[in-house]
């Protein structure tokens, strides 16, 4: 051993140690965030505990651990945390119990698992389905299968009814607000017309007329909706009877192979990326922020792409290489490690209440003083950021342009081309990887990035997407949702964090795999751009 | 030149020109384009960074006066009686400061325009028939008032102001007297008072001092008779005796009605206790000036009348407040003293929006103090004429007095942020009710009346705990990981490994703080003992690893690429882990006596937060490993293999040419990583923010949470009212942050521009 010491091998190895610790910690990271994230969907079997004191729960495993003794050492005893669903029932969705109060635990294949638009998930069996009027037991073998299809004909009507109530009564919504912004115009401008103070609330008046036809097809659906009933048996006996039309899907885990259960997980990963939220955002999907947060990104490219090429070039390849552009660049540089929520306050202090103020005064006079821009939205987040990862394309760019070699400039250049043919024809298209790359690198910053969107127009429930069927579609001052930030108040916000818990680790797992994805796409093309000037030079 | 000559290509001389023209054109545009697009875009960037710093600016101005009007008022005060006969007890503003009102010994409230020449706008008269008033007491600032006369009555008013917006007109301010119902306290005229209401029964209570210098304290009490009639009993209590022959100067009764101060000419202080109104408990008496042959000549309430401005004979301004500084027991005690007045303290007059008061001298100076910081902000140079009414306007923006030869001046005051300097922002401050001077950050409270406490050490000192713990976590790791993929591994394992940690740093922090908050601080608080011992395990296990390596033969182990036999520390530290998690709990019952909280609690004093430094550290490393391991990694490899190739030509082994040959060498791009890294800890917001607590203590213990001013700024800019002091100061704290950061990132741009200088020149 000593002469491992001596020979250094000791502290090689220690220093080895360092790095296998840091690539574990990221390994781990990604694996934990993985497998929680990507679990939690899994359509687990459901138990049925009986236990000593006679009361029954069914439930899906969530965690075992040992119980700790009255001297702190970890005994024998384990104690495990189940789901039980039922928060209507319960009061909460998880519950913990000790194993050796357990008298027995079997998996019922006709266990059904309730996903229902409220209360979170129910667990129970199927006692009886009323369709019509006319009963159908649940011991009936097609008992299940008509409920599936039950539930099918409810969610098309519920579709239907978020149609009528998000579109018609959206777009009525829209019209009478737009009125009454009018007619409140005319009373802060002073214009005294009659005229068209009349036909505004005639329209006003035409638009309730057109509520009302809306508001009676809604109540004939609704009608309709809850018409069909499943009555249920939890395991305690406890009988509950839902209408169908609170359902959101149906399935028994216990009876399921691999194959279904798979099957059955796609449906569930494509709801959470394609639906809405539903209670306070901890079940249902997460479109909107998945939305908001492409949308964001976006917005931002269109601003940092020009203005970033356009001042790396000036600092390349037109401005006079000197002690001047020393001290820029190297402040442009350091703009990259200036804390995010900085770029944040300054969002806040000169884009909201400065221009959006501005904005506000001039042209949107009559919402006053309820502010139109000048409170946080997308286009303030979205320029927040735009200055937030604008070193960074800078820096990326500048570093293709010195890496195209000299040589090719002055063939240009000597062949009669201008400076700006030379540049744009010639500089750019090789530079062209390196600017890419640095457009990745800051939008997988945007991505990530929360803390300057907080201050600037994020909302943990915005109650319109950004775009719609409004003119002029894109509505730049609305709010908006961000899966970073929905994390954030999922996690610390949330009445019920417990619950919330596969929700955002499946948030964290889209977001991580973003993120991670955009870098080593940027990693990629950076070798190999590495790689061909290192041949090219040579 | 003729436009029919055509070269070979058949292109006519003319468009040729044309199009070298147009050519020229395009690349001047190209290029002025570039030059106001690429400068202006960068100046921008810079500027609007200044922005933020113009933000911040109206905290640091000192307050400003405006002398708006000085009118004589003799004629339209005396009002028709003899000159001379009518005195002026107080004067007061409306919010807008519109329109002011005067209170005299007739009994009236006179509301007159707040102009160059005042209008008067109409005279109530207090109902209640007597031959003349001998004193005025001001209960509530600027609301609620009582008046008494010769008679011994004490009649209450309030004067109140509405705002009006009728159908294309201004605003209009509509004033109304609301009188209650007359008390008789005493027998004789009363010289001097102070009425409050029970804020829960609107019981009065009166303590009156009498022109046959007696002191009385009268209570009414309303109880519950047998049928659940409220019947009104009156207790009248003599408290001359306990003043010990004293003359009084002056009386409050805080607006609880649970406390009396009075003070007297031989400069004491007295304070009773009201809580029982039929019988007043003495609870202290203190000698208020240094000398008792120096009089307190005023005493008054600063907003929410907890605190006591006392001034003096000598021109002493000093404010006082119950606290438990140096005993158990809350009593008074002299918290602040302000720089004198040049004559006898004559009038106060505490602001509604703070804590700041006006104060006059008998000669009629004005000064306007800050009761925070313990700072005179103004001066307002008098006439000579000590004032009969003095008034700071309800929205702390102006000053309106009138003096003894009924000359009234009307100041604007510019003052925005009365609360912040230099002191309040990162000193000691002794806040109202607490128990000595303290730095505290606690911007909001639940009533109108809190004392905004905004010092920024807390917060700085949680940026710098965060930060320093994090870099004392980080950089052992990230050096050591940077010098064995530099030194030690082989270039192709190297390719892999530093993308691996280069996707590390993009970690979106919200993520990592998530898991921080929400799996590792309630794992580690279950595991604590396993992490204390986890190192050590793995430290030991790797050397046992190590032996059992170089006992394999070499035709095995030579098969491998350098560095590659590292690899298998992955399962050693596997191992390690699961060995440690399997004696967590056998060490702990032997090591901390079963529960390792109570442990540390009972032999260190400390205290086990679920959220604490040790999370953090752990989470921040993700973000920080990865920038120092990068940029040290590119230090350490760009030294020229000339110098470790000779260092192990010369004999020198692996280790002691990586420690004492590469390592210097790139020391100054390892200072730099360091640099940044520590800049990128200060900066970091999200895991501060979720896995910190948020709680502003001062305490380096690593067991517990902190307040960062970043995550500060995520959490209360948004409640923050814009122009409002929290909102500046928010700013304030924003410019902090990125001077540091920038600083830092400035000074390790230098020192790696130095290195690449240098060995460009050895290579050269």
């Amino acid at each position: 051993m000593p002469n491992l010491w001596k020979a250094g091998d000791a502290y090689i190895w220690i220093s080895g140690l360092a790095l296998m610790v840091t690539l574990v910690m990221i390994g781990g990271l990604l694996f934990l965030i993985a497998t929680k994230g990507l679990g939690s969907m899994w359509p687990a079997d459901i138990g049925r505990y009986e236990l000593r004191d006679g009361s029954a729960y069914l439930g899906q495993l969530r965690a075992r651990e040992s119980v700790r003794g009255g001297d702190g050492v970890s005994g024998s005893e384990f104690r495990v945390k189940l789901k039980i669903g039922n928060r209507d029932i319960y009061g909460l969705d998880f519950k913990w119990i000790n194993e050796g109060d357990v008298k027995s635990r079997d998996y019922p294949r006709d266990a059904v698992v309730l996903e229902r638009h409220e209360w979170g998930d129910y667990h129970g069996y199927l006692k009886e389905i009323r369709k019509n009027g006319q009963v159908i037991p649940g011991t009936d073998p097609e008992a299940f299968s008509v409920l599936l299809g039950l539930i099918r004909d409810a969610n098309r009507i519920h579709e239907r009814i978020l149609k009528i109530e998000k579109g018609e009564i959206g777009d009525i919504n829209y019209g009478i607000e737009k009125q009454r912004l009018k007619l409140k115009g005319l009373a802060v401008r002073g214009e005294h017309n009659p005229a068209k103070e009349a036909e505004y609330r005639l329209k006003i008046k035409e638009y309730e007329g057109r509520y009302k036809t809306s508001e009676a097809k809604l109540e004939a659906l609704y009608a309709e909706l809850n018409r069909n009933e499943a009555v249920m048996l939890s395991a305690g006996g406890n009988e509950k009877t839902i209408p169908l039309g609170k359902i959101v899907m149906a399935h028994r885990p216990n009876s399921m192979g691999f194959v279904e259960k798979a099957g059955f997980y796609v449906k569930r990963f494509w709801g959470f990326v394609s639906d809405d939220p539903r209670e306070a955002n901890t079940e249902g999907g997460i479109f909107p922020a998945i939305f908001g947060t492409v949308l964001m990104v976006l917005i931002m490219s269109i601003v940092v792409m020009p203005f970033g090429i356009v001042a790396a070039l000036y600092l390349r390849e037109y401005a006079r290489q000197g002690v001047m552009v020393r001290i820029v660049r190297i402040c442009v540089n350091n703009l990259a490690g200036v804390p995010s929520i900085v770029f944040g306050v300054f969002g806040v202090g000169f884009f909201l209440y400065g221009i959006g103020g501005i904005i506000d005064s001039v042209f949107f006079k009559e919402a006053l003083p309820s502010p139109t821009f000048g409170t946080g939205g997308i286009l303030w987040a979205s320029l927040t950021l735009a200055l937030l990862t604008v070193p960074v394309v800078i820096v990326a760019t500048e570093e293709g342009l010195a890496a195209v070699p000299r040589n090719i400039r002055e063939g240009s250049l000597a062949l009669g081309a201008t400076k700006f043919e030379t540049t744009w024809k010639v500089v750019i298209p090789s530079a062209l990887p390196a600017i890419l790359t640095g457009l990745i690198l800051a939008v997988a910053r945007a991505t990530g990035e929360v803390a300057p969107l907080m201050i600037t127009g994020v909302v943990k429930l915005a109650p319109d997407l950004p775009i719609d069927g409004h003119f002029p579609f894109l509505h730049l001052e609305r709010k908006f949702m961000h899966l970073g930030f929905h994390i954030y108040d999922l996690g610390f916000q949330s009445p019920n964090a417990e619950a919330a818990k596969p929700m955002v680790f499946m948030t964290a797992f889209l977001l991580i795999l973003i993120v991670v994805v955009l870098n080593i796409t940027a990693i990629v093309i950076r070798n190999r751009l590495r790689k061909k000037y290192a041949t090219s030079a040579v | 030149m003729s436009s029919d000559q055509t070269d070979e290509l058949g292109i006519e001389e003319g468009s040729k020109q044309k199009q070298i023209r147009r050519r020229k054109l395009y690349d001047r545009l190209a290029r002025h384009v570039v030059f106001v697009g690429g400068a202006g875009i960068i100046f921008c960037i810079i500027a609007i960074l200044f922005f933020i710093g113009i933000e911040t600016i109206p905290l640091w101005k000192s307050p400003g006066k405006k002398l708006e009007s000085v009118s004589e008022m003799e004629d339209r005060l005396a009002s028709g009686a003899p000159s001379g006969q009518v005195r002026i007890f107080d004067i007061g503003v409306d919010e807008y400061r519109e329109q002011f009102f005067t209170v005299d010994s007739l009994g009236s409230v006179r509301f007159f325009t707040l102009e160059e020449e005042p209008k008067l706008l109409k005279t109530h008269t207090v109902s209640h028939k007597t031959t003349g008033y001998a004193s005025f007491y001001s209960a509530r600032t600027n609301t609620s008032y009582a008046i008494a006369d010769r008679e011994g009555y004490v009649v209450p008013f309030e004067v109140s102001f509405r705002v009006e917006f009728r159908e294309g007109t201004e605003r209009t301010i509509v004033s109304r007297v609301t009188e209650g119902d007359a008390l008789r306290v005493a027998e004789e005229p009363i010289e001097m008072f102070a009425y409050q209401s029970s804020p829960e029964t609107g019981a009065p209570v009166v303590v009156a001092y009498t022109a046959s210098k007696r002191l009385l304290a009268y209570a009414e009490v309303e109880e519950e008779g047998f049928l659940g009639e409220s019947e009104t009993e009156v207790f009248t209590t003599d408290l001359t005796g306990e003043l010990g022959g004293a003359v009084v100067t002056g009386v409050q009764v805080d607006s609880e009605a649970e406390n009396l101060y009075v003070s007297t000419a031989n400069g004491k202080l007295y304070h009773w206790s009201l809580s029982d109104p039929s019988s007043p408990e003495l609870k202290s008496m203190l000698a208020a000036t240094a000398d008792p042959g120096v009089a307190v000549t005023r005493i008054g309430f600063l907003l929410g009348h907890r605190s006591l401005i006392v001034g003096d004979a000598a021109g002493n301004v000093s404010v006082w407040f119950e606290t438990t500084s140096g005993g158990e027991e809350s009593r008074l005690a002299k918290i602040h003293v302000f720089p004198p007045l040049p004559a006898a303290v004559d009038r106060f007059s505490a602001s509604q929006r703070g804590r700041g008061f006006l104060a006059s001298d008998t000669s009629g100076n004005i000064s306007l103090y800050q009761a925070t910081s313990a700072a005179k902000q103004l001066d307002f140079p008098g006439r000579g004429k000590p004032y009969a009414g003095l008034s700071f306007s309800p929205k702390a923006n102006g000053v309106v007095a009138v003096d003894s030869d009924m000359m009234l001046s009307s100041y604007y005051l510019d003052n925005p942020h009365p609360e912040t300097n230099f002191r309040t922002l990162f000193g000691k401050i002794w806040y109202e009710g607490y128990d000595r001077p303290r730095y505290v950050w606690q911007s909001t409270g639940g009533t109108d009346e809190f004392e905004p406490k905004f010092s920024l050490t807390p917060l700085a000192y949680g940026t710098l705990k965060g930060a320093i713990y994090t870099m004392i976590l980080s950089i052992p790791l990230a050096i050591l990981a940077a010098i064995c993929v530099s030194q030690f591994l082989h270039p192709s394992i190297r390719n892999v490994v530093k993308p691996v940690i280069e996707v590390m740093a993009a970690l979106p922090s919200v993520v990592l703080g998530f898991l921080a908050g929400l799996w590792l601080a309630p794992l580690l608080e279950k595991i604590f003992v396993a992490t204390l011992v986890m190192p050590f395990m793995v430290i030991g296990l790797t050397l046992f690893a190590l032996f059992l390596w170089h006992r394999l033969p070499f035709s095995f182990s030579g098969r491998f690429r350098v560095g590659a036999e590292l690899f298998t520390l992955v399962g050693v530290i596997g191992i390690a882990v699961v060995l440690s998690l399997w004696l967590n709990g056998p060490l702990e019952s032997l090591i901390f006596a079963g529960d390792f909280r109570d442990w540390f609690f009972s032999m260190f004093d400390l205290r086990y937060d679920q959220r604490n430094m040790l999370v953090v550290g752990f989470a921040m490393g993700f973000t920080v490993i990865p920038i120092i391991f990068t940029i040290s990694e590119d230090a350490l490899s760009s030294v020229p293999r000339t110098l470790s190739a000779g260092s192990l030509a010369l004999g020198a082994n692996r280790w002691q040419t990586a420690m004492r040959i590469v390592l210097p060498a790139a020391s100054a791009g390892i200072f730099s990583a360091v640099m940044i890294g520590f800049g990128r800890a200060v900066g970091e917001t999200m895991i501060v923010l979720m896995a910190t607590g948020n709680t502003p203590v001062m305490d380096w213990s690593f067991f517990n949470g902190f307040r960062a001013l970043s995550a500060n700024i995520a959490v209360e800019l948004p409640e923050a009212p814009h122009g409002g002091t929290l909102y500046r100061v928010l700013f304030l704290t924003a410019i902090l942050l990125f001077a540091v950061t920038f600083l830092l990132n400035t000074l390790a741009e230098v020192l790696s521009q130095r290195l690449r200088r240098k060995y460009a020149q050895s290579d050269a």
